[in-house]
């Protein structure tokens, strides 16, 4: 068992869209701008040419945010979604209805329909692609050119991610709505 | 087939799967319209499972020239994913978003699936499919009859090939074998020009140290884009006050400029002027590296002279290149400050205008000035490791005549001039007709400079051959279309790459080919084989010294031992030639490893170490090779005014110039071809843009590779079209709002192009990214999407090397 | 044994059953019903082949029409159940005449919310399994649908003793189906009230609003019910009834703008982000001051302050336009609610600056929406056939 999470040296995106494209292929998620479980905020620069003001712009990767405390999973009418032994926040697509409630909770716009089994989908950390397996990287972190991610185990003091939010400064984001997120931004 | 069986498995319980092409555009977020094809995109759509018959094979991805190193995750024969290696130094653990993409483009339906015979007019598009032998039959009647006719004059074959693996395979056989001194790549059309500035200048063009650099001009190159390993990688990880300063110079905001501390636009096309005034600041002032350049730079004391004389002040090179007298001051301070960790970036390509090679050997002395060459944190050589050899005998042929363009440049290579090799075809100056033409891996319809001449000269020929994946604008041209097989099907020559962390990596084949679609190695031999023995008929006619040594020798010995059997350098698998070439210098567990792990450099196995998930540590510190040249050690005390001693304990170097030292002034270039000895800033070479008008350029994408990858379905979602970048105010006066269709026009041509106004680029620029607007229909995704750059860039070229001037175009903005 | 002396009815032949007596009105009303049905089914079609692709949801707007019409038909169901419980539950005199016809409409209003509701909800039977095999207790989405079940369970029960005159039967299922669809219908409100992630619509707001809301639902639709069974020529008893509710829909009203001013004030009041800029979008829009405030609330409350109630034919007619008023609330509920995008820099290249999550719904959810009004029509004709709805001598 373990509590997984995720710290983001985000000042280091290049907007490269890697983890995007390497999420699709890992977890073979449909085609089409709308179907996705990662994505990168852009920060549109602030200022008239020339005079722009760098500090405003710069890219904010994100993903579902395993919250420990997820709304998304407060509001499912039948469970479907759930916290499964890792702390990791899965939909379980034989119990979704389908109701669209979770992702009209999602304070972070984590959650779409797959498609194909017309049920609600979201980022498990690649929970039944590597996980399973013994892995403990996700596609996502494995591919990034900058290295961004750092995945790990939170209850395991030793481990990256742990030693990293012990010594970086780091927040999460709304985390004024107590969704007690597990994806860190260091700072 | 199987992956059609894998993916039904996968879709189980699938509801209204025909209209997932459609949805791509239901996002209210994204208002700018994925223009959605009836079609539905699913294609190569895989999801990593856990088979019973999982292979995990190593290769490198060639979805751009980069090369990273890839294992690919095979289940049950069915390529799932394609994950970054991390054991090679080059790649540093890591894809693009273009190297995940490769399953895409293995997928794609539109993939040229078997060789093709022309059967319409020539770029109607129309095709019938042929064996492999009557395709080798056809262009062999039509070869034999072209080089008859012209005498055995080989060079009537034109033939160009793009960057890759397996180009010298080709090239060697379209140059060594068939004798053709036609060639042209893709130098011409991009990295030329700094290659020649830095080769001459340093001795070699060298790596930029990003990993241990403290300070970086970025200029006009968009290394967050424009990715290129490990450059990309080392830097990003450091910038934004994380150890290293990057000042940007580029007229565009670019992704590379969000990570600047200094963003300087720059008015295109004047960087030369921009590296003469810091030249002149850091001259004037005394802060260049004093014993470094005494020890190291040739004719240091003239350049000095040039350069105040010529009065190249930061004033006046604000009135040219837009930014302010105290930002390059300020700049050329910094640099000095932090050198030797100080680098002005190479650049990569240098296609930009008519002074690049100027302004590329410039930024190299400047660079030198500050000691940082041959040096951690600065230019590295680094080293690379030999591989054994693979020699093929090459025939002499007597009437294979110079190649046509090679007047029209001070030097003309033998990779030529795209532009200038064109020009000459369709204007009728070639001193003898090129009549064939082969193109590998290559577009030229969309990579060259205005499109219509590419067309003109294609049409001109009387045998066009393309070997390629997909079915580009050029195969539409094509007489004979030669399929090869996609890079994930194919083992390509091994390849050494070096640098401070030198290493050899191998592409070996993940999935069987799938159509009747062959590497470019068989198709060679192929050719080979049915071209051999008429040519060499028609060169015993023709060539007088073959006939002496036949009637030397007698006819089978000099056909077998001059290398007249076109094959005989093809006959091996690409496997064999590979573990010779690799056996041969380190031994067979050597080979084993490679194949094994797709890497390997000696001590692999004892160097190697994970640190973390995210680092890896390839050779420790000390094995690095940082500074490889040689040089006398020189340890009297000295007092340099900006620098420190234990920085340049080897003071004097002997670069690979022709004096060894670092060159400041070509004097012989300047006597033999009236090539400025000194970097100089002409204004007559320099076009300034006219009120009300823009000078457009061109560039990359980070999802997009030119125009090669412009069919992928994965990368289409990321980005569906290009867009005009144009000022926000100036569009705002014209009335052009954003998606506004605006049409560009140049003296060439115009294109029709979505607007998108901003305030990162300025008043008297236009900008869109280069590879979309295909035409070719057989693309189903990339057909007509966005515009084509190359349709509106005119022809132009710089008289050093021939090398394409992209940015030197003016053109006119109207909504339409 | 006689099924028709448990719960009596109208025994019809198929020509009895759609004879009717053919004024221009009741024409109209046969083409309206057989055209709202037609648009029924053809979405319903669409909607088959192409799952919600049909629709102009999105991810980041995934609740659209659908789910607004769904609230404006339980709101309707009690809205009606409120009004009605007034006389039957709490003896008020003059609301004792409206039993029965307004349980059949809640009845109705109900089913037809329920039928819409299927064609959003992706697995509706899978809904019905997995409510009862792993209820998600904090969800107030399995609240308010498990209540509206039990709501519906006791009302259909309050017809059938109202029917047979069971007094004291009708009395305790009436009451309990108000007190369960009371809870039901603040839970829907809660299903809005409870999005921490929508400042806008989080809080205590939406469960008061909805029942207060509800109720002049109820009061409308009593009108429009009253104006059609009487064509307009109320028996006297009716008459007094309706410049009751007509006095009392004035109050409601009167609080309802009350609530609203005040919703309005408290949101802009310091520009709180995603709550302050919303409000005020919302307020300044169309659907808002149109379709809300002047269609639901001003013209009826003008009509009303100015006859002191007794224009009770206006109030019929101006019912139609509070009706359409009440549909803008429904929908500017829920799409205001999703107005603000949940994660603003997620932007795709070459696009705008992120502005309001944008939605309009297709001609599908058009067609499935107002169809379903006539599926209304048509249970209400039938159960007017069947049943004796109006009250008789003995009381109701
Ligand atoms: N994702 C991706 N990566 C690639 C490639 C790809 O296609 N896609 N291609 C690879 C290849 S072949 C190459 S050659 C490299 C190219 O790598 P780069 O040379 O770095 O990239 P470009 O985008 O061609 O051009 C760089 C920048 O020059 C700027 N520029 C234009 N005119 C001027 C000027 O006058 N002065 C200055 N200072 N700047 C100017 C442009 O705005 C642009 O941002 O990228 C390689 N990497
Ligand atoms: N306007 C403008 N023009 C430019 C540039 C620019 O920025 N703007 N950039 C310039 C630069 S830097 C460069 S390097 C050149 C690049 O120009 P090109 O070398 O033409 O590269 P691509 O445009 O990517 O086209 C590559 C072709 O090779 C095919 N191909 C891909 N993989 C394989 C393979 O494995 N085998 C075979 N046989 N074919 C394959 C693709 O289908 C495609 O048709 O373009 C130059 N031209
Ligand atoms: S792969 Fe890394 S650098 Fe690229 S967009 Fe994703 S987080 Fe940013
Ligand atoms: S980010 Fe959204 S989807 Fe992910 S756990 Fe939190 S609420 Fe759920
Ligand atoms: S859509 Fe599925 S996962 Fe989401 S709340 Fe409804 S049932 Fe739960
Ligand atoms: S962790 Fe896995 S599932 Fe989640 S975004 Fe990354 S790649 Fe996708
Ligand atoms: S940079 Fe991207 S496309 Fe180029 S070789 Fe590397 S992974 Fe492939
Ligand atoms: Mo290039």
């Amino acid at each position: 068992m373990a509590r997984y999470g995720m710290a983001l040296d985000y000042k280091s995106c290049i907007n490269c869209k890697a983890c995007e494209s390497a999420c699709k292929e890992e977890n073979g998620i449909l085609l089409g701008a709308d179907k996705h479980r990662i994505w990168v905020g852009v920060k549109d620069i602030e200022g008239i040419f020339p005079d722009l003001s760098i500090s405003s712009s710069g890219f904010e990767p994100s993903q579902c945010q395993q919250c420990d405390n997820a709304p998304c999973q407060t509001v499912c009418p039948t469970n479907a979604t759930y916290y499964d032994d890792n702390g990791v926040v899965r939909v379980n697509p034989e119990q979704c209805i389908l109701c669209t409630y979770c992702m009209e909770a999602c304070p972070y716009d984590a959650r779409y329909i797959d498609d194909r089994t017309m049920t609600v989908d979201k980022c498990n950390f690649c929970s039944d692609t590597r996980l399973i397996n013994g892995e403990t990287t996700t596609a996502c972190q494995a591919t990034c050119p900058t290295k961004v991610r750092i995945f790990g185990d939170l209850d395991d003091p030793e481990s990256e991610i742990s030693l990293v939010l012990r010594a970086r400064d780091h927040h999460s984001m709304k985390e004024h709505l107590g969704t007690k997120p597990k994806l860190f931004y260091l700072t | 087939m199987k992956t059609e069986l894998s993916r039904r498995r996968f879709l189980q319980g699938t509801v209204a799967l025909s209209i997932v092409g459609a949805t791509a555009a239901a996002t209210a977020l994204a208002k700018t319209e994925h223009k959605s094809k009836s079609k539905i995109v699913d294609f190569g759509l895989t999801k990593t499972q856990w088979s019973d018959k999982l292979e995990e094979i190593p290769t490198l991805c060639e979805m751009c020239v980069n090369k990273c190193a890839a294992i690919a995750r095979v289940e049950d024969g069915v390529l799932t994913k394609l994950n970054p290696n991390p054991l090679f130094p080059k790649s540093r653990n890591m894809l693009c978003a273009r190297g995940n993409a490769g399953i895409q483009a293995l997928e794609d339906p539109d993939r040229l699936k078997y060789p093709l015979i022309r059967v319409g007019e020539r770029g109607e598009g129309k095709f019938k499919r042929v064996t492999w032998d009557e395709a080798n039959e056809y262009i062999k009647d039509k070869m034999v009859k072209i080089i008859d006719e012209e005498k055995d004059n080989r060079s009537t074959i034109g033939y160009c090939a793009g960057e890759g693996m397996a180009e010298h395979t080709y090239a060697s056989f379209m140059g060594d074998k068939i004798g053709s001194l036609n060639y042209v790549n893709h130098g011409s059309i991009c990295l030329a020009t700094t290659i020649a500035g830095y080769t001459l200048t340093l001795g070699g063009y060298g790596q930029a140290d990003l990993e241990n650099a403290d300070y970086v001009i970025m200029a006009g190159a968009n290394r967050a884009e424009a990715i290129v390993t490990p450059d990309t990688m080392d830097m990003f990880k450091r910038t934004k006050g994380r150890g290293l300063k990057m000042v940007v110079v580029d007229p565009r905001f670019t992704n590379t400029a969000a990570h600047a501390d200094t963003w300087l636009p720059i008015e295109v096309g004047t960087d030369l002027a921009f590296v003469l005034a810091m030249t002149h600041v850091v001259m004037t002032e005394e802060r260049y590296n004093k014993r470094f350049c005494e020890e190291n730079l040739s004719d240091f004391e003239a350049y000095k002279k040039h350069i105040i004389d010529k009065n190249y002040t930061p004033e006046w090179a604000q009135a040219i290149t837009g930014i302010k007298a105290d930002d390059i001051r300020e700049t050329a301070r910094d640099f000095m400050a932090h050198a030797p960790r100080a680098i002005y970036y190479q650049g990569r390509r240098t296609a930009w205008s008519l002074q690049d090679y100027q302004l590329r050997r410039a930024q190299a002395i400047f660079s030198a000035m500050g000691g940082g060459i041959d040096k951690k944190g600065g230019i590295i050589f680094g080293k690379k490791l030999p591989l054994g050899e693979h020699s093929i005998p090459s025939p002499m042929y007597d009437n294979a005549l110079e190649r046509i363009e090679k007047s029209k440049a001070a030097s003309i290579g033998n990779s030529g001039s795209w532009i200038a090799w064109r020009n000459t075809i369709i204007d009728g100056t070639a001193p003898y007709p090129v009549r064939a033409f082969f193109a590998y891996k290559q577009n030229p319809m969309l990579s060259i400079p205005n499109t219509a001449k590419t067309k003109q000269m294609l049409e001109k020929m009387d045998l066009v051959v393309v070997i390629d994946t997909m079915p580009s604008d050029t195969v539409m041209m094509a007489d004979v279309v030669l399929p090869e097989s996609l890079y994930l099907e194919r083992e390509d020559p091994v390849k050494s790459f070096g640098g401070a962390e030198p290493s050899i990596a191998l592409r070996i084949p993940v999935v069987e080919a799938r159509y009747d679609t062959k590497p470019v190695i068989e198709i060679m031999r192929d050719l080979g084989e049915k071209l051999s023995k008429p040519l060499f008929e028609i060169s015993k006619k023709y060539d007088e010294s073959l006939q002496e040594e036949i009637e030397e020798r007698g006819e089978k010995e000099v056909y077998k031992e001059e290398g007249y059997d076109l094959a005989d350098g093809y006959r091996h698998s690409q496997e064999t030639i590979n573990h010779h070439m690799v056996s041969s210098v380190y031994g067979e567990e050597a080979w084993k490893t490679l194949r094994e792990k797709g890497v390997f450099y000696p001590d692999m196995s004892k160097y190697f170490k994970k640190v973390s998930a995210n680092e890896y540590e390839y050779y420790p510190e000390h094995k690095k090779s940082y500074s490889i040249i040689k040089g006398d050690l020189n340890n009297e005390p000295y007092h340099d005014t900006c620098v420190d001693i234990n920085e340049i304990a080897v003071l004097k170097k002997k670069f690979r110039t022709a004096t060894k030292k670092i060159a400041c002034a070509l004097y012989n270039f300047e006597k033999r071809k009236g090539v400025d000895a000194m970097p100089t800033w002409r204004s007559e070479l320099y076009k300034e843009t006219p009120e009300g008008r823009f000078k457009f350029i061109t560039g990359r994408h980070g999802q997009f590779t030119q125009s090669g990858s412009s069919n992928n379905a994965l990368l289409l979602d990321l980005l569906p079209e290009n867009y005009l970048w144009i000022n926000q105010r100036i569009a705002d006066a014209k009335g052009i709002k954003f998606g506004d269709t605006v049409e560009v026009r140049s003296s060439i041509g115009a294109i029709e192009i979505k607007a998108y106004p901003t305030e990162k680029i300025g008043k008297n620029v236009v900008f869109f990214i280069h590879g979309f607007g295909a035409e070719s229909s057989e693309l189903t995704l990339a057909h007509h999407r966005g515009a084509n750059d190359n349709a509106i860039i005119e022809d132009v070229y710089e008289t050093t090397f021939g090398s394409a001037a992209m940015h030197e175009t003016i053109v006119d903005i109207r909504r339409v | 044994m006689n099924f028709k002396k448990i719960l009596p009815y109208n025994r019809h032949t198929f020509s009895s059953f759609f004879s009717f007596e053919r004024t221009p009105l009741n024409v109209f009303m046969l083409m309206l019903t057989v055209g709202l049905v037609g648009f029924l089914l053809y979405g319903i079609s669409v909607y088959l082949q192409h799952g919600h692709h049909a629709y102009g949801v999105t991810r980041q707007h995934p609740w659209g029409l659908l789910i607004a019409m769904y609230v404006f038909f339980v709101v309707s169901s009690t809205g009606l159940c409120i009004m009605s419980s007034l006389g039957h539950v709490f003896n008020i005199k003059a609301f004792q005449i409206i039993g029965k016809r307004a349980i059949i409409g809640a009845i109705i209003a109900i089913l037809t919310g329920f039928l819409v509701i299927a064609f959003e909800i992706g697995h509706p039977v899978r809904m019905v399994i997995y409510n009862v095999l792993t209820p998600g207790l904090t969800s107030a989405i399995w609240w308010m649908g498990t209540l509206y079940g039990m709501y519906l369970f006791f009302i259909i029960l309050e017809f059938f003793f109202l029917n047979n005159g069971n007094h004291k039967y009708s009395k305790i299922f009436g009451l309990a189906g108000l007190i369960v669809g009371l809870a039901a219908h603040s839970n829907l409100g809660a299903v809005f009230g409870f999005l921490v992630a929508r400042p806008i619509a989080n809080g205590v707001f939406f469960p008061l609003y909805f029942i207060l809301s509800a109720m002049v639902t109820g009061s409308y639709l009593l009108f429009l019910i009253y104006g059609w069974r009487y064509k307009m020529k109320f028996p006297p008893e009716v008459k007094k009834f309706m410049v009751t509710l007509a006095q009392v829909l004035g109050l409601l009203l009167a609080i309802l703008i009350f609530f609203e001013i005040w919703r309005a004030l408290t949101a802009i009041y310091g520009m709180m982000p995603e709550r302050g800029d919303i409000a005020i979008h919302m307020i300044t829009s169309k659907n808002f001051l149109i379709g809300e405030f002047l269609l639901g609330m001003l013209i009826p409350f003008v009509v009303i302050v100015y006859s002191r109630g007794r224009a009770i034919k206006t109030l019929v007619y101006t019912s139609i336009t509070g009706m359409v008023g009440i549909f803008w609330m429904r929908y500017d509920l829920v799409h205001d609610t999703q107005l603000a995008p949940m994660m603003p820099l997620k932007i795709r290249e070459y696009s705008l600056p992120p502005g309001l999550v944008e939605y309009t719904p297709t001609s599908i959810e058009w067609m499935i929406a107002i169809g379903a009004i006539g599926v209304s029509f048509m249970m209400y004709y039938t159960a007017d056939k069947f049943f004796n709805l109006d009250h008789d001598a003995k009381g109701h």
